[in-house]
C-alpha cells in the first residue's frame, strides 16, 4: 500500500520492518475520520449560528432551538416518533424475544420456516419494505396514520431483536434451564425465572437499540405516515429537499445527541450487569 | 426411605421380559407457542405485502389513476424502454462503484484499527458506529452542505489548487456516490474489521518474508485471508445503495435519478402503482441475483474450508 | 428395611431418532437407598445419558425407570423426587446464594420461615453460610460447586445425581472435595448416583461401581469386586493398570504362544484349549520372598522405572509380552539393590490373584 516507505533492510532490522507502522493505511483512517466527522460538526456548528447562513458562522446563538420549541408542528412530529419508537420497541420486544426462543429451540419445520421469514426484512432493501407495507394498508382500506407507522415499524424491527437474542440464547448454558426444571420449575416457569433473567442485559440493549432505529428511521415511516402528524424524519425530509432550514441543524443536533445517548446506554448495559460483550451488539448487523 | 405398607415387601414380582415402550411425549408445544404469534406476524404483514407488490405488478391503472389488478405484462415490457433502462443501469454501476470506494476506505481502516488500534480499538469502531445511528437524513443534509459549491471541501481543493471554481460536486454523478459512500461504508468496514481480528497477524509477518514489498503482501495475503469479511461487507452495501433514494435526490440533478427515485415518484407524485411496484420486482430481482452470487460464493469458501 | 431399590432400571436403552444407534441398550440396574452408587465409564459409554434418564431429561426408548418402586418413566424432571448436579454447576447467575439454594424449595410452596431455616442450614454445611448474599459470578470454583450441591441437597431429594461434578477442579481441590462429598453423603444418608470416568475417583468414594461400556454395564459391585476380580477384559484394563497376557489355557495353566506356560491354578467350567487372556495386577507380581503355594516363572529385565515410593520393572516373559511390575521401594531401598534392563529376574504371584479372562 505504501509507495514511500523505507527501503527493505536486510539484517536485524528485517523483523521489525515487517510490523512497521502502515502510514498510507493510518493517514487513510485519520481522513476518515474527518470526513465522517465534519458533515455531524457542521450540522452541530451552524444549529448555533445566530445567522441563516449554512456557510459562515456569525456569532452563537440559541435562536434556532428556540425556534424549533415554538413550533408546533415539529413537536407533534417528535411527539409522534417517541410514541411511534416506544410501541414498536415494546411491541417488537414481546414479539422478538418470543420468536428467538422459539427459534433456537424448535428444531422443527416450523422454525426453519420462521426463521427464514424473520430474514426477510434483512435482506430486502427499506423501499420495497416501505412500498409493500403501503400497498398492503391501501388495498385494504387502512387509512395511513401514527397506527400504520407503528405496526410497520414493529415488522421490521422483529428482525432485529430476533437476530441479536438469537445468538445470545444459543449461547446459554443449556444445562441453566434444566437445572431450574431438576429444581421443580415447569417449562413456562423455567423460562420465566430463569432464561429470562439471564438474557435482561441483552434484552435491554436491543430494546435501547430498537427505539434508536425507529426512532431515526426514514423510508418506512415515509411510505407509511399519514398527512398529519408527521413522523420527525419525514418532517425533516420535506424540510431539506427545499434548501437551507437553520432550525433543521437544531433538531438534527438534538436527535444526534439522542442517539449517542442511547446507543451508548445499549453499550453500557452489559456492563452494568457485570457482563462483558456490548460491542458485540453493533456488529450483530 | 420409609416405605408403606401397601406396596409389596419384595418388588421382583415383575416380569423380566423388556417392559413396552411407552409413548413419550417431550414437551415441545411451548416453542411453537413461542414461534407461532411472531411468524405469524411476519407473515400476515410482510409475506403478504410483498406478495401484493408482486400481484400488482401485473395490474393496471383505471384512467383515474386507480390501481386495477389484472394478469398484463405491459409494466415490465415498458421497464424495457430506455428510459428505464439506463436508470437500472445507473443505478447498477452507482451501487458497485459505491461498493468499490468502500473497499478502498475500509480496508485501510479496517486494517490500521485492528492492527495498530491497540487498547483503543474498540472505541475506534464505536466511534465509526455512534454516528451511523444519528439520523441518516440528518447526516445526508449535513453530507450535502459539506460538499456544497461554497462548502468547506470545494474551498479547501480551491485553496490547494485541485480544484477550479468550476468544480461542482452536488448535482453531479459522484455526488451522489460521494452520498452513498458516506451513508454506508459503515456496513463495509464493521464485517472487514471482524475479517480482519480473526486473522492471524503472523501471517503478514510471513507474508513480508515471502513476498518483501508491503503491498504485494498485502494483495497476496491480506485481502485473500479476509475475502469473506469483504464480500459480507458488499452485499451489505450494495443492498441498501441500490434502494437508495435519497442521496440522488439531495446530492444529484435529474440525470442522476436511481430506481429509488422512480419507485418513490410512481407511489407519490405519479401515481403510477402497478408500474411501481413492477420497478421494485425488478429491483428486488436484481438485489436477489446479486445475493444468490454471494450465497454460492460463501458456499465455496465453506467447502474449501473444509477441505 | 428398604423394600424397593431406590433406583430401578428395567431394560432400559436409548436409541437415537438419527443414527440408530443406542446410547444405552437393555439395560437393568437395582440402586440400593443410601448407597453411594457410581457410574465409571470412558467417554462415550451411555453413563451420562444413564443419569439423564434418571433425572428425566433423557426418556428411554425402552424399559421403564422407577424411583422407590414408583414408575416414572416419561415424567418431566419437576415432577421427579430426585435432584442433579450439573457438570457445568448450571447455577443461576442473577441469583443470591441463598435464593439459588431457596429455588427448588420456592417451587414446592414451602413455608418462608422454614425456606430461610433449611436454606441456612444447608449453606452451613456446605461452609458457605458466610457468603449467603453474594452473587455466583464472584465465587471460586470449588465454592460454585458447593452451592450446586447444596442447591439439590436442601430439596431432600430420594436420590442426588451427580454429573462429574468434580471434573472442572484442580486436582488438590478434587481429592478434598471427594472427601467432603462422601462425608456430606454418609451424613445425610442419600442415595448418591455419581457419574464420573475417573477410577480414581470411583474407587474412593463408592459403595458399588458400575463399569459401563458401550451402553451396557460390564461390571457391578464394590470398588474392591471390581478392581480384585475384573470379570472382564474391558474393566480390567480400565480399572487402573492391569497385565493383560494372551494365550491358551490348559491344565491350570496359561500357555503363551511362544514361551513358558504361566500355572494359575485349575479354574472350573474353562475348557481346555480356551484363548484367554491373563490378568494380574502389577503390584500383586513379586520378585522376591517368594511363598511356597505361588506360582513362578522367570523374565528378562527390559526397563526400570524409579518413582519415589515405588519402583516398577517392565519384564519380558516371551517375545512381544512384556508385564509390568509395582514394588515398594522399602524392600529394596536403595539402587544398587534393584534390578536393571538385561537381567534375569524370577516373578511369582498367587494363583488366586490370577484372573483369567475371556
Amino acid at each position: 500500500m505504501t509507495g514511500k516507505t523505507a527501503p527493505a533492510r536486510r539484517t536485524p532490522a528485517r523483523r521489525r520492518a515487517a510490523t512497521r507502522r502502515p502510514r498510507f493505511a493510518i493517514a487513510v483512517t485519520v481522513l476518515f475520520f474527518a470526513l465522517l466527522y465534519l458533515p455531524v460538526g457542521v450540522v452541530v456548528l451552524f444549529s448555533f449560528n445566530a445567522r441563516k447562513s449554512l456557510t459562515v458562522f456569525d456569532g452563537a446563538s440559541l435562536r434556532w432551538y428556540r425556534a424549533f420549541f415554538r413550533d408546533d408542528l415539529l413537536l407533534d412530529s417528535l411527539g409522534m416518533s417517541l410514541q411511534v419508537s416506544f410501541v414498536a420497541m415494546a411491541g417488537s420486544l414481546l414479539l422478538g424475544v418470543a420468536l428467538a426462543l422459539g427459534l433456537v429451540r424448535n428444531r422443527g419445520r416450523l422454525g426453519s420456516l420462521a426463521g427464514l421469514v424473520m430474514l426477510v426484512p434483512l435482506i430486502t432493501p427499506e423501499i420495497v419494505t416501505g412500498v409493500a407495507a403501503m400497498l398492503l394498508f391501501k388495498g385494504t382500506g387502512i387509512p395511513l396514520s401514527t397506527t400504520t407507522v407503528m405496526l410497520a415499524e414493529i415488522t421490521f424491527s422483529i428482525s432485529y431483536v430476533t437476530v441479536i437474542l438469537r445468538s445470545r440464547i444459543a449461547a446459554l448454558n443449556p444445562e441453566t434451564e434444566e437445572a431450574a426444571m431438576d429444581l421443580g420449575a415447569t417449562r413456562r416457569q423455567a423460562l420465566r425465572l430463569v432464561t429470562l433473567p439471564a438474557l435482561l442485559p441483552s434484552i435491554l440493549a436491543s430494546a435501547v437499540l430498537i427505539f434508536a432505529l425507529v426512532f431515526d428511521d426514514f423510508v418506512l415511516a415515509y411510505f407509511t405516515t399519514g398527512v398529519d402528524p408527521q413522523p420527525l424524519s419525514v418532517r425533516i425530509y420535506s424540510a431539506i429537499r427545499f434548501g437551507v432550514q437553520p432550525t433543521i441543524n437544531a433538531v438534527g443536533t438534538l436527535m444526534l445527541a439522542g442517539s449517542i445517548a442511547l446507543i451508548a446506554l445499549a453499550l453500557a448495559i452489559p456492563r452494568l450487569f457485570g457482563r462483558r460483550g456490548g460491542l458485540d451488539l453493533l456488529s450483530g448487523e | 426411605m420409609a416405605t408403606t405398607d401397601d406396596r409389596p415387601a419384595i418388588p421382583d414380582t415383575r416380569p423380566s421380559t423388556p417392559a413396552p415402550s411407552k409413548p413419550v411425549r417431550r414437551d415441545t408445544r411451548l416453542w411453537t407457542w413461542l414461534l407461532l404469534p411472531g411468524t405469524l406476524w411476519m407473515t400476515g404483514f410482510l409475506v403478504a405485502s410483498l406478495v401484493l407488490v408482486a400481484t400488482l405488478a401485473f395490474g393496471t391503472t383505471d384512467p383515474l389513476g386507480n390501481p386495477r389488478f389484472g394478469l398484463n405484462t405491459d409494466n415490465f415490457a415498458a421497464l424495457a424502454e430506455p428510459a428505464y433502462r439506463t436508470v437500472l443501469l445507473r443505478s447498477l454501476g452507482y451501487a458497485l462503484i459505491t461498493c468499490v470506494i468502500c473497499l478502498a476506505i475500509a480496508y485501510p481502516v479496517a486494517y490500521a484499527i485492528a492492527l495498530r488500534g491497540g487498547r483503543f480499538k474498540n472505541l475506534l469502531i464505536a466511534a465509526i458506529v455512534i454516528p451511523f445511528f444519528a439520523n441518516y437524513l440528518v447526516r445526508m443534509y449535513g453530507w450535502s452542505v459539506v460538499l456544497s459549491d461554497d462548502g468547506p471541501l470545494l474551498k479547501a481543493l480551491r485553496a490547494l489548487g485541485i480544484a477550479d471554481a468550476g468544480t461542482r460536486i452536488l448535482q453531479t454523478g459522484p455526488g451522489v456516490i460521494a452520498g452513498l459512500v458516506y451513508g454506508f461504508v459503515v456496513f463495509m468496514i464493521i464485517p472487514l474489521y471482524a475479517a480482519m481480528e480473526r486473522m492471524d497477524t503472523s501471517l503478514i509477518e510471513a507474508g513480508r518474508d515471502l513476498y518483501g514489498g508491503p503491498l504485494r503482501t498485502f494483495f497476496f495475503v491480506t485481502v485473500p485471508a479476509t475475502r469473506q469479511g469483504a464480500a459480507a461487507g458488499c452485499v451489505l452495501v450494495f443492498l441498501p445503495a441500490m434502494g437508495d433514494f435519497v442521496s440522488a435526490q439531495l446530492m444529484g440533478g435529474p440525470d442522476q435519478i436511481m430506481i429509488g427515485n422512480l419507485i418513490q415518484d410512481k407511489f407519490f407524485q405519479g401515481q403510477n402503482w402497478p408500474l411501481g411496484s413492477a420497478l421494485t420486482m425488478l429491483l428486488m430481482a436484481v438485489l436477489f441475483l446479486g445475493l444468490l452470487g454471494y450465497l454460492r460464493r460463501a458456499r465455496q469458501d465453506e467447502a474449501e474450508a473444509v477441505r | 428395611m428398604p423394600a424397593h431399590p431406590a433406583v430401578r432400571l428395567d431394560h432400559v436403552g436409548k436409541q437415537y431418532d438419527r443414527t440408530g444407534a443406542f446410547a444405552v441398550r437393555d439395560l437393568e440396574l437395582d440402586i440400593t437407598p443410601g448407597e453411594f452408587f457410581s457410574l465409571l465409564g470412558p467417554s462415550g459409554c451411555g453413563k451420562t445419558t444413564l443419569l439423564r434418564m434418571i433425572g428425566g431429561f433423557v426418556d428411554p426408548t425402552e424399559g421403564s425407570v422407577l424411583l422407590d418402586g414408583e414408575d416414572v418413566t416419561g415424567l418431566p424432571p419437576n415432577k421427579r423426587n430426585v435432584n442433579t448436579v450439573f457438570q457445568s454447576y448450571a447455577l443461576f447467575d442473577h441469583l443470591s446464594l441463598a435464593d439459588n439454594v431457596a429455588f427448588g424449595l420456592k417451587r414446592k410452596g414451602v413455608a418462608r420461615a422454614e425456606i430461610r431455616e433449611r436454606v441456612g442450614a444447608m449453606l452451613d454445611l456446605v461452609q458457605l453460610g458466610h457468603l449467603a448474599d453474594r452473587k455466583p459470578a464472584t465465587l471460586s470454583g470449588g465454592q460454585r460447586q458447593r452451592v450446586a450441591l447444596a442447591r439439590a441437597l436442601v430439596n431432600r431429594p430420594q436420590v442426588l445425581l451427580l454429573d462429574e461434578p468434580l471434573a472442572a477442579l484442580d486436582l488438590a481441590l478434587r481429592r478434598r472435595m471427594q472427601v467432603e462429598l462422601k462425608q456430606i453423603q454418609r451424613e445425610i444418608g442419600i442415595t448418591f448416583v455419581f457419574v464420573t470416568h475417573d477410577q480414581d475417583e470411583a474407587l474412593t468414594m463408592s459403595d458399588r461401581v458400575a463399569v459401563m461400556n458401550q451402553g451396557r454395564i460390564e461390571q457391578c459391585g464394590t470398588p474392591e469386586d471390581v478392581y480384585e476380580r475384573p470379570t472382564s477384559t474391558f474393566t480390567a484394563s480400565f480399572m487402573g493398570t492391569s497385565n493383560l497376557v494372551p494365550g491358551t489355557y490348559r491344565a491350570g495353566a496359561v500357555h503363551l504362544d511362544e514361551g513358558p506356560a504361566l500355572p494359575v491354578g485349575p479354574r472350573a467350567g474353562l475348557a481346555d484349549g480356551t484363548r484367554v487372556n491373563l490378568s494380574i495386577r502389577p503390584e500383586k507380581i513379586w520378585l522376591s520372598d517368594f511363598e511356597p503355594d505361588m506360582a513362578q516363572t522367570t523374565g528378562t529385565v527390559r526397563e526400570t522405572v524409579y518413582s519415589g515410593p515405588t519402583t516398577t520393572y517392565l519384564i519380558d516373559l516371551a517375545p512381544g509380552i512384556t508385564v509390568s511390575v509395582l514394588e515398594q521401594n522399602t524392600v529394596r531401598s536403595r539402587r544398587e539393590d534393584r534390578w536393571s534392563g538385561g537381567e534375569q529376574v524370577d516373578l511369582a504371584w498367587k494363583p488366586e490373584h490370577c484372573l483369567v479372562l475371556d
